[in-house]
């Protein structure tokens, strides 16, 4: 694998003096070749501004950014071997199905039959060879979002971003789009640049992911490595539901920490490599809802009172409190011969070995 | 219940209904049976139907053998130059209308009223006003001249005045807001995603103008051509001031019937063929423009 994209110490800043804006602070990201990497963060993290200098529709403040190699700094998107999918499409409404593919090979000056294969092609490739003929208007939004697609693919770009682009689509829709577009990604070999606030789009489709907030990229790995061992209280919290708990450190040693639970004693946590944990030291612990269950009171781990129970069709989430009151959920695969505690119950809980870990705070 | 409520209902519009057959419908049929009858001794009609009037919109016979016919050619003249004339201005003011909309429609949404405003401003003063002062401009001893001449790049002052170019400066300076505004609508609805999506196709800004912009903004440009054609190629005030007696148009050859003439039949005549003008150009535009949107395309 070699480097497709190199970012280094980029910034960006929107106006001036006080009013200031730091979109962007310090990025270095290296995106391989035929990799599909996701931005992932909430709305206004930076995320789609770095996928905007990407494509050249934003300058950086400072810092370089080479595509496959070579500095691009004041090459304008019309000068770059990278397409964009937008949030909203922005299909020309004037233009056929057909002419909208065509669109980049036709400036690039392509000839005419070879600009018509290609659309052809193309139109194969994203299942729309009956619409051609149509305008974007005539189009469902599943439809508009394959010609997207297939606009953006047409020029074959070393590139393609795309700037949230199921966004607009309803939920079905959406997991088909998702399969769809890893199916793109893999028969095409092109890099994909992928922007989302989904934190569940980022882990199915992902090669790679960098989990961004306030300008900054906070953590950068495989999906596996940001769901189970996020680096922060923020990673933790965004991707996937997690019990954020406060406890204090029993023992810390070469063979592990171990921290006290409420009621139950001590558990032994996994930690981040060089955090240095005191012994009494109170510190942000996580634990995934799906990695406790319930078992009898004497094997149990922990022990907590049943608030609520909440029904999700396949699983059920049981609000708990801990005997020192924090909260605490627990996600259970529903199974038709079980019988839901009721709200009031006090039940055993036992963690899946390193389901404890202690975060950064 | 129903039937009832609707039975009254287009009482509601009673009111323009009568405006508009009083008010349109009403003196455009007076000029069409005028334009049927014989000229009356002092100006008015004699109602005696003839197609004499419809028969000098177009021929002339000599004067000592009126057997002889023979085009009206000064007629016609008029009637071309003023198609040409009001043509050209429609493509003046788009030319010079589409930078100046783009701008507006390009600043910040706060101050885009500020800069419509500027726009209007001409609308404050009348008309004649305006056009006196053009020509206050650009006659020989006018400010343009005195101007050129104090800098030394002309001896002789440039005969502007009374020329077609006058006419033209005048009616572009005059219906250039009914072009920019116009345009300006079509282009703040404008999707600017689009021409980002342009750039990132590897359109140059010339094409993403080409192939993006101006299709977008074509509607603009329809309803702007029409708002200027129309009232151009009747006008009257500008080729009178700016004009002079030397190069007329339809508006001052059927003043000059109904006037000095004193032929009302012939001016009615003249009246209902700028109407023809108007409607077959309407109806032209129209027809080319909904063939383009409509139909397949390569």
């Amino acid at each position: 694998m070699s480097a497709e994209i190199e970012i280094s110490g980029l910034s960006k800043v929107f106006g001036q003096g006080a009013g200031a804006f730091h979109a962007l602070s310090g990025i270095y990201l290296t995106i391989e070749t035929g990799e599909f990497f996701t931005l992932l963060g909430p709305s206004g993290c930076g995320k789609t501004t770095l996928l905007r200098m990407i494509a050249g529709f934003e300058q950086p403040t400072a810092g370089t950014l080479r595509i496959n190699g070579e500095e691009v700094a004041g090459k304008g998107p019309n000068a770059r071997p990278v397409n964009t999918v937008f949030q909203n499409y922005a299909l020309f409404p004037h233009m056929s199905v057909r002419d909208n593919i065509g669109f980049g090979l036709k400036m690039l000056g392509r000839p005419r039959a070879e600009v018509a294969a290609t659309v052809d092609e193309m139109l194969r490739l994203v299942r729309m060879e009956a619409m051609a003929t149509r305008k974007p208007s005539e189009l469902s939004g599943g439809q508009q979002q394959r010609v997207a697609l297939a606009r953006a693919l047409a020029p074959r770009p070393r590139v393609l971003l795309l700037d949230e682009p199921l966004s607009a689509l309803d939920l079905k829709l959406r997991k088909e789009m998702q399969s769809e577009l890893k199916r793109l990604q893999v028969e095409t070999g092109i890099t994909f640049v992928f922007v989302t606030h989904d934190q569940e789009e980022a882990l199915t489709m992902s090669d790679r992911i960098a989990v961004m907030n306030a300008g900054r990229i906070l953590q950068l790995g495989t999906p596996h490595e940001i769901y189970n061992t996020p680096s922060d209280r923020f990673v933790a919290g965004f991707i996937g539901d997690t019990n954020v708990l406060s406890l204090a450190v029993a023992s810390s040693g070469v063979d592990g920490v171990t921290l006290a639970v409420p009621g139950a004693g001590t558990l032994p946590a996994a930690s981040l490599d060089g955090l240095t944990l005191l012994v009494g030291q109170t510190v942000t612990a996580v634990v995934r809802p799906e990695q406790a269950r319930l078992c009898p009171l004497a094997e149990a781990d922990l022990t907590a009172t049943l608030e609520q129970t909440v029904f999700f069709g396949t699983d059920t989430h049981l609000h708990l409190r801990l005997a020192d009151g924090q909260g605490f959920i627990l996600r259970r695969q529903n199974a038709a011969d079980e019988v839901d505690p009721a709200p009031g119950d006090r039940l055993g809980l036992r963690l899946a070995r390193g389901a404890l870990r202690v975060l950064r705070d | 219940m129903h039937s009832t409520r609707h039975g009254w209902k287009w009482l509601l519009s009673a009111p323009a209904l009568v405006v508009l057959v009083l008010a349109a419908s009403g003196p455009l049929l007076i000029v069409l049976v005028y334009s049927f009858l014989t000229p009356g001794n002092m100006g008015g009609v004699a109602w005696v139907p003839t197609g004499e009037a419809w028969f000098r919109v177009f021929f002339k016979r000599d004067l000592f053998e009126p057997d002889v016919i023979t085009w009206n050619d000064a007629n016609l003249m008029v009637l071309w130059r003023s198609v040409w004339l009001s043509l050209q201005t429609t493509v003046i003011c788009a030319v010079l209308g589409f930078p100046t909309a783009w701008f507006i429609a390009t600043r910040p949404p706060t101050n885009r009223p500020f800069w419509l405003f500027l726009i209007t401003i001409p609308f404050w003063t009348n008309i004649l006003i305006r056009t006196f002062a053009i020509q206050e401009m650009i006659r020989n001893n006018g400010t343009l001249n005195t101007l050129l001449d104090w800098l030394g790049l002309i001896s002789a002052p440039l005969d502007l005045l009374f020329t077609d170019f006058a006419i033209l400066l005048g009616m572009a300076y005059v219906f250039l807001p009914l072009m920019v505004l116009p345009l300006y609508a079509a282009m703040e609805k404008l999707d600017f995603r689009l021409v980002e999506a342009a750039y990132d196709l590897y359109a140059s800004r010339r094409r993403a103008l080409w192939h993006v912009i101006l299709p977008m903004v074509k509607p603009g440009f329809i309803a702007g051509s029409i708002l200027v054609f129309i009232p151009a190629i009747g006008s009257y005030v500008t080729p009178r001031v700016l004009g002079g007696g030397r190069t007329m148009m339809l508006g001052n050859l059927i003043a000059l019937q109904f006037g000095q003439g004193r032929n009302w039949p012939l001016g009615a005549a003249l009246s209902v063929m700028l109407l023809v003008i108007v409607t077959a150009a309407l109806v032209l535009y129209l027809r080319t423009v909904s063939k383009e949107s409509g139909g397949p395309r390569g």
